[in-house]
């Protein structure tokens, strides 16, 4: 029960009594701990102050879940879900994993305890502890199924079994559970908390292990794992939902017949017209078979006769038309305007002609003149003119046609192009954008559009709320969170960092400080998760508390400015980093505080450099040093300067991170990619790091790299908005629009299927 | 643009070395515009610094461009920031007025985000 409790988020955890402390905690704690061999690297943290001596924020390398003591050789018994206890403990006896035995008869205990009194610890009666769990699951109209003690247990012991997959690398068998009488709600949310806590265990493994040990788990339980995908999205918006189906029929004949009208009508003109063809048809179809052609040939063979006379004419006048252009040539004004001139020009223009050496007005002929000129013109092919009226329709008809229609088109206020659409309509923006989108896409019933844009304007108005929250240092808590009530949070919170699941360590932090506000470790320690989740905004936000309780926390400090500098604060940032330096035992001297005030970059940079030569092997001078030749974008000298430190340092995952994004804030994105990777064989879970691994894929253009990082990062930090933005970008650019949905939606597992890493 | 405090200086100080990558030198040729940004720290049209993103020549530059731009965009240094990477559509921008744009409107529809290169997180 106690694992089915921490994975659904139940209630049973903040029940009093109900167990003494979190028992998938405790459980965890003895199954990962071995806190004795990472105690040796505990000096390689990105934060050096630790709370607990015997823990380490520091995982110990990529082989640390795959080498835990005390997993080898149990896999097979457990898998059954009906395993007893008794014979699971005696195994385990003669070994010393006396922690681990521990937590087993802890989470025995409630269930236990009903049935052999003499194990009860704290005698919670059951059915009170139902009775919570009814009570905080709300008020359902179909009542909770109840949750008695062996159902209870075989699916903890079942998920048991899952999580301890995790450390074998053996996939995980499916087993055939008894009806557990889930509702849907639990189902969703042990969907979708085991779906993200799995790609933090198996982040060393590879997507299809991750999914497929994931299905597994979801298809013993009988849990669909499409759900989401498949229903409308789960209670977002129902309202809007409701009023758009009810919007839809009566605004869908409005706004889409004019499109369609349009679009038919165009595409009927189109087809009439389109092709050059049907021009030369039309026409024929008007004039008879042959048209003009023919007409033009009949006319042509009356007159044989009299071209034949003519030929001399024409000749003369080829002749004289040259002559004419001669003469035009000369420039003397005398002989410009000579009448012979002017003789020579008539005749090149077949206003005289030499009939009989007699010299005539061309009066009579002028309808052979005609048929002359025009054959000369069309050297004599009647199908030359047929051409030319087809290019010209090529060129003209089609094209004006569409020109035609689309200025038709803007008039009305419904062009494809949505700027155009905005500029010109700057007040009904809505219907004109959208009438627009649907126009463009030339398809009826794309409903989901206007859907999306609200709900695009309703995220965008939450940002701007949460970001004003966050910019007046208000932390935004997570709602439904499991681990409220736990006895002692921070140190459970400590392990889940440690072991590299941050969006849990989130949660159990989060419940630290909600007890103990006056917490500065547990602020600081939540800033620190935060940031290596990629989440800047609430990072700045808990270690501003931090920072309201231990105004000189070293680490505080420098984290404040390592976030203010990444949201490009720069004021901010310097006034963090120059504080590091006053508030540090060996340097403070090194800085006059009355400086505080006015601080400019030079002259704290130059105290930096000057405490870097004090000590040349403290490695976070020259960490604070890279992050401040950031802010000054004096990227060279950044990446000495954390160069220096990783030599000290060289097992930091976190500056490794920092050389990679600095590296890459500099264009040399191969580098980077080099440094990150070394982040993340350190911690395969570092969300940040994949993110901007993505970041450096996407700025060389290599849109569909990126897509693959991006939502890897997402997936094990959902709440990673710079992330979802940017894969929104990359997305487009990829040309991949047909996944903008499934991005607007958050709908990741439609993404993680289109894009495995 | 060093001894800029805006946020928009440090990410169009990124945007001078994207230039010159291979991905900023595709920019050139596929945009081949010149923008000019007057970018306000509080209020537009107030204390405006003026940068200008020549995707013609491949140059980030301060100060006014000498010559007529294809498009001006005035807007507030958060909010440039926001439309740079990501966080506010350029359509949702100009709206709401927190962006206001000059100039050639087909060369507007080309400012998108997937110009401006993405900062990375330390």
């Amino acid at each position: 029960m106690g694992l089915f409790d921490l994975v659904t988020g139940g209630a049973a955890c903040a029940v009093p009594g109900s167990s003494s402390s979190n028992p998938l905690g405790a459980l965890a704690n003895s199954l990962l701990g071995s806190s004795s061999k990472t105690q040796e690297r505990l000096n390689e943290l990105p934060g050096t102050a630790v709370t607990a001596p015997s823990t380490s924020l520091y995982p110990g390398g990529d082989n640390q879940l795959s080498t835990l003591p005390g997993f080898e050789n149990e896999e097979q018994e457990l898998r059954r879900p009906d395993a007893q206890a008794s014979e699971f403990l005696r195994g385990f006896r003669g070994a010393d994993h006396g922690g681990f035995s521990d937590a087993w008869n802890e989470i025995q205990r409630p269930q236990v305890g009903p049935r052999d009194p003499a194990l009860r610890g704290a005698p919670l009666p059951l059915p009170y502890a139902e009775f919570d769990r009814v009570y905080e699951n709300g008020f359902q109209s179909q009542p909770q199924p109840m949750l008695d003690g062996p159902p209870g247990m075989v699916l903890s012991n079942f998920l048991h079994s899952f999580m301890r997959s995790s450390s074998t690398g053996v996939p995980f068998g499916p087993a055939m559970l008894p009806a557990l009488g889930l509702s849907e709600r639990d189902k969703l949310c042990i969907r979708d908390r085991s779906s993200i806590m799995a790609r933090h265990f198996f982040a060393d493994k590879s997507e299809e292990f991750i999914n497929a040990q994931v299905n597994t788990l979801l298809h013993s339980l009988d849990i669909d794992s499409d759900f989401r995908a498949k229903g409308p999205i789960p209670g977002r918006y129902p309202e809007l939902e409701e009023y758009w189906n009810e919007s839809q029929g009566a605004i869908q004949p409005v706004v889409h017949n004019p499109a369609n009208g349009w679009i038919n009508e165009f595409s009927q003109q189109k087809s009439l017209h389109n092709d050059s063809e049907a021009w030369v048809h039309m026409f024929e179809q008007q004039h008879g078979a042959n048209g003009w052609a023919s007409e033009f040939q009949q006319e042509q063979s009356q007159m044989t006769s009299m071209n034949q006379i003519n030929s001399a004419n024409m000749v003369a006048m080829e002749q004289t038309r040259m002559l004419a252009h001669t003469l035009s040539q000369n420039n003397n004004p005398k002989f410009q305007n000579s009448k012979f001139l002017q003789f020579v020009s008539k005749m090149s223009r077949g206003e005289l002609i030499v009939d009989d050496n007699q010299i005539k007005p061309a009066g009579a002929f002028s309808s052979v003149d005609w048929a002359e000129e025009y054959q000369q013109q069309h050297k004599g092919a009647p199908t030359s003119w047929a051409n030319e009226f087809t290019q010209n329709e090529l060129s003209h008809g089609t094209n004006g046609w569409a020109k035609e229609f689309s200025a038709e088109r803007e008039l009305h206020g419904s062009v494809d192009d949505q700027w155009v659409n905005e500029f010109s309509k700057l007040n009904v923006n809505d219907w004109a954008e959208e009438f627009g989108h649907q126009v463009g896409k030339g398809v009826a019933g794309e409903s989901s559009d206007w859907l999306d844009g609200y709900n695009e304007y309703l995220s965008e108005q939450q940002v701007v709320k949460q970001r004003s929250n966050s910019s007046r240092g208000g932390y935004v808590f997570s709602d439904m969170n499991p681990y409220v009530g736990h006895p002692e949070p921070l140190k459970e919170g400590h392990e889940l960092f440690r072991k590299g699941l941050l969006s849990e360590a989130v949660l159990a932090l989060e419940a630290e400080v909600m007890k103990n506000p006056e917490n500065a470790e547990g602020w600081r320690l939540l800033g620190i998760t935060h940031a290596e989740n990629d989440d800047d905004q609430q990072a700045i936000a808990s270690m501003m508390r931090a920072h309201e309780v231990d105004p000189t926390n070293l680490e505080v400090l420098l984290a404040l400015g390592v976030s203010h500098t990444n949201e490009l604060e720069q004021a901010e940032a310097l006034k963090y980093l120059y504080g590091w330096l006053q508030h540090h035992p060996k340097y403070g001297t090194l800085a006059p505080p009355e400086q505080s005030d006015s601080l400019f970059f030079a002259d704290v940079a130059g105290l930096f450099n000057e405490a870097a030569r004090l000590s040349p092997d403290d490695a976070d001078v020259h960490i604070v040093l890279g992050v401040l030749y950031n802010l000054s974008r004096e990227f060279d000298s950044a990446i000495k300067s954390f160069q220096n430190a990783l030599k000290l340092k060289p097992r930091d995952y976190s500056l490794w991170n920092k050389l990679g994004a600095t590296q890459a804030n500099s264009v040399q994105s191969a580098d980077a990619l080099l440094a990150y990777q070394q982040a993340l064989d350190l911690k395969p879970n570092y969300v940040r790091a994949w993110a901007n691994m993505g970041i450096s894929f996407a700025n060389q253009g290599l849109y569909e790299d990126s897509i693959r990082y991006y939502v890897r990062a997402l997936a094990m930090n959902p709440k990673a908005d710079n992330a979802w933005q940017y894969l929104r970008i990359s997305l487009s650019c990829a040309s991949r629009n047909d996944m903008l949905e499934a991005c607007d939606s958050r709908n990741l597992d439609v993404l993680q299927r289109e894009f495995p890493l | 643009m060093a001894n800029s405090t805006l946020k928009s200086a440090a990410l169009l100080d990124q945007m001078k070395l994207h230039l010159s990558s291979d991905a900023g030198k595709g920019l050139v040729k596929k945009i081949g515009l010149v923008y000019q940004l007057n970018i306000a720290p509080k209020k537009i049209g107030f204390e405006e610094e003026v940068f200008v993103v020549d995707l013609k020549k491949g140059e980030v530059t301060k100060g006014p461009y000498e010559g007529k731009p294809d498009a001006t965009f005035s807007f507030k240094d958060e909010d440039f920031i926001k439309i740079a990477t990501g966080k506010m559509n350029p359509q949702m921008a100009f709206m709401r007025g927190a962006m206001k744009i000059k100039g050639s409107i087909s060369a507007a529809q080309k400012f998108t985000p997937d110009i401006f290169p993405k900062p990375s997180k330390l």
